[in-house]
């Protein structure tokens, strides 16, 4: 078990390296780099954007470049937004908590709501509980998200009483604590509740089919032959079967916790990595691009360890042994 | 007695309040000499001051931070008296240690990257500045410099908290967005009290701001101003609506939106007049070859179209002006022909050639230019035969709205027989080609403008970098590019506004009768603001809140 | 396993009521695409700027109390004191409606215009345009597919019929694909793709970069489904018998992953067509004037057009429709195959 993390780890961090560079490659294979938009101000001299442009070691081969930001994130130096002029770390920690609490809040909705929609449908399959439950899961599947955002945003400025996008009001900071935590959840559930529709969907989807999977076993049958109470046969028996696969998806939901929001949170301007990182893109803000990929990467190595140690925690016929 | 104290009750009731508006990005820094962008100058206009300003509606140079100034007969010595009332946020008096400063030791530093050096630089020679006494300050000018007064609306920045990083050479990093807020000390009537990166930024009320109202009573009135950062415009429009925002900039587009609800939503739309920012066409026309190709940057053929001034009318004819404003703006826009917009006042003049949108005169402009289309009437053929075909380049999402034109103008040049491969670049792919790979054939793009031609001197004089159809000449390529050279020199250095004038006129009827540039269209400048404010007086060249110090809540 | 039991599968795939709806409705869509030519009254790029716009027509019958062959009116544009379109019916003349002329369905004489759907902004035809656009987002879909699904086949199936260091090599770098945030990676590959291309190799970049994206994770689904399989008698047997491992893959391995794989390839499917939309919404999928249900509709993310043309939300219908399809029938396919694969 230890040796397999152990493993895993090794091989994740050549991993990053093979991913950081492929994305400083793809940033640098365009032409055109940040300071070429200074160069249109009719107030910016040309000397001035060289200057930056020497500063950064942007004129040097690709493979010198790439080696100075290795360098620096060795040192704990993720490098310079040129774009904010300031520490990229500076620009990402913010964006990074808010992303994380709206993703959150959405997990939270889906996880909560999606399997126990999902053993309701299955102890009833192909009733019209369940046709109409799988009828919804396939119209919420099929919505771009982007674009429900959008109506849901319209809709609510035509009813009115719910905030229309951002993370806070105005008056935020004269708020008292509780006041606060429930500015914040206002503002919260539009995007959460957008975000969480499609995986709600094809999360109870999973948990449906494989709940009917259990059922369909021998030792479910053998367990109701038995006499057990019905209760007990599907929620001591059946749900724990069911549920241990979902734990290997809980390990992936973790690593798009970071980029699965971005189309949303921009068309419901929420202050996450979404906007900050499509601008970053466009602008060419190579280290925050860089840094951000790099986060996302490391999020998906921990959210697949932490997903193989709880499968060894809940289903103890795995094992990892050589 | 009663009389005064009536005005004093009516007067006290117009301070508090607080004003939420959007801005639609976060700030890139809060140093004010190496900003670059416009929504950091947004932000640093309500921190920081000039000496000078100019008054938004006279579009004149009025005193600011300077409360009068001298100059000699030649033009040459100018001589500034401070006020002596200016606090910066901290409480410490605006000396004129701070100015000498701002110049010396920021602006004409060689190490620190300054926006504002190069119109602060004469014929490669800097302002000699120096303090007489602690409100006194004399500018020296290297020779005569008729934009000399707007320049000196450069801000100015504390020396007594800014000299310990510049001593660490550290001055271009220092005011950053990563600034504790309370560091950032200006004199302007609002200090930065919060900042939430993609969120927010607050402002509170400078308490001991320098500028009285005319009843004398201490300005500014409102506690509080809230940028809300919100990229989409769609979002500002929904939460303007909503009621969260005060204000927001709006299209022609939006206004049928907006101003029916103007009575129920209690908000009123300001329309201050024609913007600044240009929308034109292009044409390469550099002749040079690539130092490391030895190749042309431009393959010849299409040189001898876009250096034709006929192509160039014919291209001019066949854009739907009209058509463009109705579709982009619901009718609310002005077609451009020159240089300058409308809102430049003073030096703009209408009196330049026009070019209606009739492709059929194009076509005949071309025929006679000896093109030609194919037999079966699809292809246009140059004199020698080559299909007229080229790629036009637009960015994206800098303005949807010059994306749709691009392919509005797309359509009438096909009908023309040419073949044009619209293509959407990133905007700084996009300006790479204009400024160092030269590796495009036309393009869309837009500049912005202003009061004083100029500063526009980067664009028009042949040896400008953002000479754009033909950069960095090192002699002027045609006789009409040479003489707007001998015409911005001229105007630099002539101190006679009328003179200047007809200086300027004749550069704008040159430019249109040439048409290196071809315009389009420009927007008008709106905006919707709640009806709580008082002493709103938007325009063009200082926006809906220039002078926020006075606005009140009702 | 054999054909019995896979028409069996799909035997019990067409006693699903919805699913079959669904192949109905996307055979329509296909339709659409595939004659788009003549069901549309106009090319995709013909536009009147007249029309900037306009309304759906209304098609009139009536000639007083009389019934006459169907004509249209001609419209006016104007503005209102609110800036607002308004459009003014002419009645002078009547434009009757001409069929199967020019190729194409239905057409009338100009300067009336035909707007079955209303107009977008320089006065196109929406309906047209839907058309047409079915042809990209409806082939993007099945393009993307089949590549990535070539790639994830062969990558797939290698690693998990060889497993070990094999396994263990074309794992990592699906990971490392799948590592880099999706959209992300979209936004870098379309910013690396040369900018002067035309409309067709925008369109072939655009497939390849969903592909691109989309094949290490079929690549994953089908070294599962190859590790479980590879144990199985038949193949235990084969490999007794001296048949190479390249046979062995491609005849025995492969052919029982493509009938599962189907299922899961309709997901993508649908994936692929919510990708191209949302590439579009931040302006970088297929470039106007040719139209794609995603560039359409990224027309609809301004509430002012919604708002006085609500017509123009009609193309997120369209990939609504087109997704809920294949995703339908996708999930039919699974519950058809699945228990095949139960024992």
């Amino acid at each position: 078990m230890f040796k397999h993390i152990l493993q895993r780890l090794g091989s994740t961090i050549l991993l990053l390296l093979a991913v950081s560079f492929l994305t400083f490659w793809l940033m640098r294979a365009t032409p055109g780099n940040f300071f070429d938009s200074l160069r249109l101000n009719p107030q910016i001299s040309q000397e001035m954007v060289e200057r930056y442009e020497k500063l950064y070691h942007l004129k040097d081969p690709l493979l010198v470049q790439y080696g100075h930001w290795l360098v620096n994130i060795l040192h704990g130096e993720w490098g310079y937004s040129f774009y904010y002029n300031v520490p990229v770390t500076h620009v990402l920690g913010t964006r990074l908590f808010n992303t994380f609490i709206l993703s959150f809040t959405s997990l939270l909705l889906t996880w909560s709501l999606a399997i126990p929609l999902g053993i309701w449908a299955s102890l009833r399959a192909n009733q019209w509980g369940d046709r109409l439950l799988s009828l919804f899961s396939f119209a919420a599947l099929s919505v771009p998200g982007f674009f429900l955002a959008v109506l849901v945003l319209y809709i609510a400025s035509l009813v009115g009483g719910l905030p229309l996008g951002g993370m806070h009001s105005p008056g935020y900071d004269e708020m008292s604590f509780f006041g606060k935590v429930w500015d914040t959840l206002l503002h919260l559930i539009i995007p959460a509740s957008v975000l969480s529709l499609s995986s709600m969907a094809s999360l109870q989807r999973i948990m449906r089919g494989n709940m009917l999977g259990v059922l369909r076993q021998q030792y479910i049958l053998a367990a109701r032959a038995k006499g057990l109470p019905e209760n007990l046969v599907i929620y001591r028996h059946a749900l724990r079967n069911a549920f241990n696969p979902l734990v290997t998806l809980l390990g992936y939901e973790f690593a798009s916790l970071l980029s699965g929001a971005a189309l949303v949170e921009i068309v419901c301007s929420w202050p996450g990595l979404g906007s900050l990182l499509l601008t970053a893109v466009r602008a060419k803000d190579i280290y925050l691009v860089m840094s951000s990929t790099l986060l996302a990467g490391v999020l998906l190595i921990v959210g697949n360890i932490l997903a193989d140690i709880l499968l060894v925690l809940v289903d103890p016929r795995i094992r990892y042994e050589q | 007695m009663i009389g005064l104290f009536l005005v004093q009750a009516q007067a006290a009731s117009r301070y508090g309040g607080s004003l939420v508006e959007a801005v639609s990005s976060d700030p890139k820094t809060f140093n004010d000499i190496v900003s670059t962008d416009a929504n950091s100058r947004v932000i640093t206009s309500l921190l920081f001051e000039g000496l000078t300003t100019e008054d938004p509606f006279t579009l004149k140079v009025i005193p600011n931070l300077a409360k009068s100034w001298d100059v000699s007969p030649d033009g040459l010595r100018w001589v500034f008296h401070l006020r002596t009332d200016v606090r910066w946020f901290d409480g410490v008096f605006l000396s004129a240690d701070d100015v000498v400063f701002t110049f010396n030791d920021l602006i004409y530093n060689p190490d620190i990257p300054s926006s504002c050096k190069d119109v602060l630089t004469i014929e490669g020679k800097p302002l000699t500045v120096e303090k007489i006494d602690d409100h006194t300050v004399r500018v020296i000018l290297p020779v005569k410099f008729a934009p000399f007064l707007r320049a000196m609306g450069q801000s100015i920045l504390p020396k007594h908290c800014l000299m310990k990083a510049l001593r660490d050479k550290k001055f271009s990093f220092t005011w950053g967005i990563d600034t504790p807020v309370e560091q950032i000390i200006g004199t302007g009537p609002f200090q930065l009290s919060e900042y939430h990166p993609g969120e927010r930024l607050v402002f509170k009320r400078n308490p001991h701001y320098w500028k009285k109202s005319k009843t004398q009573e201490q300005l500014p009135y409102l506690d509080k101003i809230v940028f809300l950062i919100i990229q989409d415009h769609q979002a500002q429009l929904l939460k303007f609506m909503d009621g969260e925002l005060d204000a927001v900039g709006i299209s022609g587009s939006d206004y049928p939106l907006l101003k029916p609800l103007e009575a129920s939503r209690q908000f009123h739309i300001f329309e201050a007049g024609a913007a600044y920012d240009a929308n034109f066409v292009v044409l390469n026309q550099n002749p040079r070859l690539n130092p490391k190709t030895h190749r042309p940057f431009l393959d010849a053929v299409k040189l001898s179209w876009f250096t034709n001034l006929s192509f160039r009318k014919a291209l001019a004819h066949a854009i739907d002006k009209k058509k463009i404003i109705e579709i982009l703006n619901n009718g609310l826009g002005l077609s451009q022909d020159g240089p300058m917009s409308p809102g430049s006042g003073f030096f703009y003049t209408p009196d330049v050639m026009t070019y209606d949108y009739d492709l059929k005169k194009a076509k005949e402009i071309l025929k006679q230019a000896g093109f030609h289309l194919s037999p079966d009437g699809g292809t246009l053929k140059d004199p020698q035969g080559h299909p007229v075909e080229f790629n036009f380049y637009t960015a994206n999402a800098a303005s949807a709205g010059r994306e749709a034109m691009s392919g509005i103008i797309r359509f009438d040049l096909e009908r023309l027989g040419m073949k044009v491969n619209l293509v959407t670049v990133e905007f700084n792919t996009l300006v790479n080609k204009l400024m160092s790979s030269y590796d495009w054939d036309m393009v869309m793009i837009g500049l912005t403008g202003g009061v004083e031609p100029h500063f526009g001197q980067n664009v028009w004089a042949s040896s400008g970098g953002l000479h754009l159809w033909n950069p960095r000449q090192k002699t002027p390529a045609t006789l009409w590019e040479k003489r707007i050279d001998e015409i911005f020199n001229e105007g630099a250095q002539e101190l006679d506004e009328n003179k200047r004038k007809i200086l300027y006129d004749e550069f704008q009827r040159i430019v249109a009768e040439k048409l290196p540039v071809i315009y389009t269209v420009l927007n008008m400048d709106m905006y919707a603001v709640r009806d709580k404010f008082g002493n709103l007086k938007p325009s063009v060249n200082g926006g809906a809140f220039h002078n926020i110090e006075e606005i009140y809540k009702k | 396993m054999n054909n019995s039991r896979i028409s069996l599968a799909f035997k019990s795939f067409r006693q699903n009521r919805m699913a079959m709806i669904c192949l109905w409705v996307l055979g329509l869509l296909y339709g659409l695409a595939i004659f788009a030519d003549l069901i549309s009254p106009y090319s995709y790029a013909d536009e009147d700027r007249n029309f900037s716009y306009c309304p759906p027509t209304s098609i009139e019958f009536f000639d007083g109390p009389k019934i006459v062959p169907p004509f249209v009116y001609q419209k006016h544009l104007t503005f209102d004191a609110m800036h607002r379109r308004v459009f003014v019916v002419d009645r002078s003349q009547k434009y009757p409606l001409h069929f199967l002329r020019g190729g194409r369905l239905i057409q009338v004489d100009a300067p009336a215009r035909l707007y079955l759907w209303g107009a977008d902004a320089r006065g196109r035809d929406l309906f047209s345009r839907i058309c047409y656009g079915a042809r990209i987002s409806l082939s993007i879909g099945l393009i993307g597919v089949a590549i990535s699904f070539i790639f994830g086949l062969l990558i797939g199936g290698m690693a998990g019929f060889y497993g070990g260091w094999i396994d263990g090599i074309l794992m990592r770098v699906c990971e490392m694909f799948m590592m880099v945030p999706g959209f992300y990676l979209m936004l870098a590959l379309r910013a690396a793709v040369p900018e002067n291309f035309n409309s067709v190799q925008v369109y072939i970049s655009v497939v390849l970069i969903l592909a691109l994206i989309g094949w290490a994770s079929l690549a994953r689904i089908i070294r599962g489904m190859t590790l479980s399989l590879r144990e199985r008698d038949y193949v235990l047997a084969a490999k007794t018998f001296g048949v190479s491992d390249l046979g062995i893959i491609c005849k025995h391995i492969l052919p029982q992953t493509v009938s599962y794989s189907l299922a899961t390839l309709m997901l993508s499917v649908s994936s692929y067509i919510l990708a191209e939309a949302g590439l579009s919404m931040v302006g970088l999928g297929i470039q106007d004037p040719v139209p794609s249900w995603g560039n359409l509709l990224s027309n609809a993310m301004e509430i002012v057009p919604v708002i006085f043309a609500p017509w123009i939300l009609l193309p997120g219908l369209f990939i609504f429709m087109a997704v809920m399809c294949f995703n339908v029938i996708g999930d039919a396919l699974r519950d058809a195959f699945d228990p095949m694969f139960q024992d």
